[in-house]
C-alpha cells in the first residue's frame, strides 16, 4: 500500500532520451496502467521506481519519503519483467518462493507453501512445482514470473507486459484474474501493456506515454471519448480510429464544413457548430471510429460520400470493410454476414455527433458533441 | 534383408575406425608406461617382450626428490589457478556486465597476454624477477603463470556472465537478497560449468608449463616437468626414469579430467548458445 510520485524524471542513455521531465503520482491502490509503442520509456519508468535505474535528474516517492537511492530490496517492490526472470536453476517452486525466503521478507516454509499453492492455483500452474523454467512454454514461465510476483504482499506492483506472450484465450483469463485479485490485494499496480484492451479493462487511470514524455494521463473513458491528441486517439481501438481531414466553412453565424473535397457541407452539431463559431480553425481532422461510419450502396442522402470498396477482412464476429474515398483509406465495421465484390461502390456517411474533432495543423483535440456528458468530471 | 545387412556392415565400420582411432592416439602413452618397466639395458633392444622391473620406479620416487617437485607442482599450480579464480571472476563479471571507456581494448590486451611465446618473454621476466628477489619462489612462479591462467578463465567465464539476462539479477534484487547472496545464490550456479572447466582447463595449462619454471626457478621450487630433466644425465639419458616421472606427473590431470569429464564438454560448448 502506498503512494507513489515521480517528480521531473529525467533519463538518458547516450545520446537517447528515455524519459523526458516526467511527473505522475499514482494514489494508493489504484491500478495505474502505463500504455504506448515500444521504446517509449514505460519499462525504463518501472525500473526507476524498482530502482534497478537511477534517473539523472528528478525524484522518486514512496509514501512521500524519497526514494532515490534506497536499495531495491529495501524499497519492497514486487515486478514482473517482460522476459521472466526466472532463474534458470532453480524449479518453479523455488522460483515463487524465492522473494519469502531472502533474509529481508523471510517467511516460515508452511506459510510459504500455502502462498504458492494459492497463487499457482488461480494461475493454473500448481502441476508444475518440479520443473525447471527450461521445461516450460512461454505462457507457462510468464505465469511463473506473474506468480512470484503476486505471491508478495509489496508498496507495489510493478507488472511490465505480464500477459503478453499469452495465447489469446488465456489471456482473457488472466485478464480478468488479475482484475479480480487486484480488487482484492488492495495493493498499488503499475501495469506495462501495449494492448489497449488490457489497457482499458484494467487501468483505474491510463498514463499514454510517448517519446519518454506522458501524453495523455485520464480514465478509460477519458482516453477514448476525449483523446488529446490524434496519437492517442490511434492507439485506442481497433481497427484504428479514421482520420479524415475537413474544411470549416463560415457564412456569417452559419458554421458548416466540407469533408475531404465533398461538394455537399455539412451541418456540424450545434455545441460543436458553436466552438468552431468562437475559435477560428479552419483545417480540421475528424476523427471517426469504424462503428461511427453509415454505409449504403446507394445515395440516399447527398451527405453520402461515394468511394470504392479496397477490401473486405472478416474477423470473426464482425468484418472490417474498409472503402477508397478520395485516395483516403476509411475503416469501417460491418457485420460479418457484409458481402461485396471489391471495386464496387459503396456510400459511407459520418456520423458527426459520435465524431472527434481534432486541429488539422496540430493534430490537438478541440471538440466532440456532448462532450461533458460522456466524460463524467472530465479532467 | 540388404538394408540390414549395409547397417551391420555400417556399424562394423564405425567401431573398426573408432579402434584404429583409439590405437593411434593411446599408443604414445602406453608405450611411455610400457617403458616405465624397462631396465636400461633392455631400453633399445626389446621391444614389447622383455623382463618388467620397478627399478626405475623405486630409482624416481624414493632416490630422488621427485615428490618434493611434485608437491611444488600441485601448489603453484593450483595456486596460479585460485588466484586466477579469485581475480578472474569479478574482472570477467565487469567485463559482461558494465559499460567503461576501452572495455574491448582491455579484454583484448588480457587476452594477448597468451598470444606472446613464453620463449620471447622469459629473458626480461628472468631479470625482472632477480631484481625484484621473487626469483625461485613459489610467489613468483604463481605469478607468472597468471599470463597462462587468466585470460583463459575470463574469457570462458564471461561469455557465461553475458548469458545471464541482467533482469535475473534484478529480479533477486527485488526479491530483498543483497549482492554476495545473488552472486552465490544466483550467478555461481549459473556460470559453474563454465567456471569448472576453464578452471581445470587453466590447472592444466599450468601443471604442463615448462619454460616459465624452467627459467624463473632452480634449488627452491622445481615442478615435475623441469625435474623429470633430470634424467637426462652426462653419459646417457635415463628413459625409463623418464617416463616414470612423465606417467605419474600425468595422472592428476588424467583423474581430474575424469572426475569433471561432463562437464568439460558442456562447459566450453554451452556458454556460447542462448539457453
Amino acid at each position: 500500500m502506498a503512494d507513489i510520485q515521480l517528480e521531473n524524471l529525467t533519463k538518458t542513455y547516450k545520446d537517447v532520451t528515455a524519459l523526458n521531465n516526467v511527473t505522475l503520482s499514482v494514489h494508493d491502490k489504484e491500478f495505474l496502467v502505463l500504455f504506448g509503442p515500444a521504446g517509449a520509456g514505460k519499462t525504463t519508468m518501472l525500473k526507476m521506481i524498482a530502482g534497478l535505474e537511477i534517473p539523472d535528474d528528478g525524484l522518486i516517492k514512496i509514501n512521500d519519503e524519497i526514494v532515490n537511492i534506497v536499495n531495491p530490496a529495501n524499497r519492497n517492490v514486487s515486478m514482473v519483467f517482460e522476459n521472466y526472470a526466472l532463474y534458470p536453476h532453480l524449479s518453479v517452486y523455488d522460483n515463487i518462493a524465492s522473494p519469502m525466503r531472502s533474509k529481508l521478507y523471510k517467511e516460515s516454509e508452511e506459510y510459504i507453501e500455502r502462498a504458492i499453492k494459492d497463487v499457482t492455483t488461480k494461475m493454473k500452474i500448481d502441476t508444475l512445482y518440479e520443473r525447471l523454467p527450461s521445461q516450460l512454454s512461454n505462457g507457462q514461465r510468464q505465469r511463473v514470473a506473474l506468480g512470484r510476483c503476486l505471491v508478495r504482499k509489496p508498496n507495489v506492483f510493478l507488472m511490465d507486459e505480464p500477459l503478453a506472450h499469452l495465447d489469446a484465450k488465456l489471456r482473457h483469463f488472466m485478464r480478468a484474474e488479475l482484475k479480480e485479485m487486484q480488487s482484492s490485494f488492495n495493493t498499488t499496480t503499475i501495469y506495462v501493456t501495449h494492448d489497449y484492451m488490457e489497457a482499458l479493462s484494467l487501468g483505474d487511470r491510463i498514463a499514454i506515454i510517448n517519446e519518454g514524455q506522458i501524453v495523455q494521463l485520464g480514465t478509460g473513458s477519458e482516453l477514448f471519448y476525449t483523446p488529446c491528441n490524434e496519437f492517442v486517439a490511434k492507439l485506442m481501438g481497433e481497427p484504428e480510429i479514421n482520420i479524415i481531414p475537413a474544411q470549416i466553412i463560415r457564412d456569417k453565424d452559419v458554421v458548416k464544413m466540407r469533408i475531404m473535397k465533398q461538394e455537399t457541407l455539412v451541418e456540424l452539431p450545434e455545441d460543436v457548430a458553436e466552438f468552431f463559431r468562437h475559435n477560428k480553425i479552419d483545417t480540421v481532422d475528424l476523427g471517426v471510429r469504424g462503428n461511427d461510419l453509415s454505409y449504403s450502396e446507394t445515395q440516399t442522402d447527398p451527405e453520402f460520400m461515394e468511394g470504392k470498396v479496397f477490401v473486405l477482412e472478416p474477423i470473426g464476429n464482425r468484418s472490417i470493410l474498409t472503402v477508397d474515398i478520395e485516395e483516403h483509406h476509411i475503416r469501417l465495421i460491418v457485420p460479418n454476414d457484409f458481402q461485396k465484390e471489391m471495386d464496387s461502390t459503396m456510400y459511407v456517411k459520418v456520423d458527426l455527433t459520435d465524431t472527434i474533432f481534432f486541429d488539422g495543423e496540430t493534430t490537438e483535440f478541440l471538440v466532440r458533441h456532448n462532450q461533458t456528458n460522456l466524460v463524467k468530471g472530465g479532467k | 534383408m540388404n538394408a540390414h545387412r549395409l547397417h551391420v556392415a555400417g556399424k562394423v565400420g564405425r567401431n573398426l575406425l573408432l579402434v584404429l582411432w583409439t590405437l593411434f592416439a593411446l599408443f604414445p602413452i602406453f608405450w611411455m608406461v610400457l617403458i616405465t618397466f624397462k631396465s636400461d639395458s633392455q631400453m633399445f633392444n626389446t621391444t614389447f617382450w622383455f623382463n618388467p622391473t620397478f627399478e626405475n620406479y623405486e630409482a624416481v620416487l624414493f632416490k630422488t626428490d621427485y615428490f618434493k617437485a611434485f608437491l611444488d607442482n600441485i601448489i603453484v599450480s593450483a595456486g596460479a589457478v585460485l588466484v586466477s579464480v579469485v581475480v578472474g571472476v569479478p574482472a570477467a563479471y565487469a567485463l559482461a556486465r558494465f559499460d567503461f571507456k576501452k572495455k574491448e581494448d582491455l579484454a583484448f590486451t588480457i587476452l594477448s597476454f597468451k598470444f606472446a611465446p613464453e620463449i620471447l618473454v622469459i629473458l626480461p621476466l628472468f631479470m625482472i624477477y632477480q631484481k625484484i628477489g621473487v626469483y625461485d619462489s613459489y610467489f613468483g612462479l604463481i605469478w607468472v603463470y597468471q599470463l597462462i591462467t587468466m585470460p583463459l578463465l575470463i574469457w570462458v567465464v564471461r561469455g557465461y556472465f553475458e548469458d545471464v539476462s541482467v533482469e535475473i539479477e534484478q529480479a533477486a534484487k527485488l526479491d530483498g537478497y543483497r549482492w554476495w547472496e545473488i552472486f552465490l545464490k544466483i550467478l555461481l550456479p549459473l556460470i559453474k560449468p563454465g567456471l569448472v572447466s576453464s578452471a581445470l582447463l587453466a590447472f592444466i595449462f599450468a601443471w604442463n608449463s615448462f619454460t616459465f619454471p624452467l627459467l624463473l626457478t632452480s634449488f627452491n621450487v622445481e615442478t615435475v616437468t623441469v625435474a623429470s630433466l633430470k634424467y637426462i644425465a652426462s653419459d646417457t639419458v635415463h628413459y625409463g626414469q623418464m617416463a616414470v616421472a612423465a606417467t605419474v606427473a600425468a595422472l592428476p590431470e588424467v583423474i581430474l579430467a575424469l572426475i569433471i569429464q561432463k562437464h568439460l564438454v558442456r562447459g566450453l560448448s554451452f556458454g556460447a548458445v542462448k539457453g
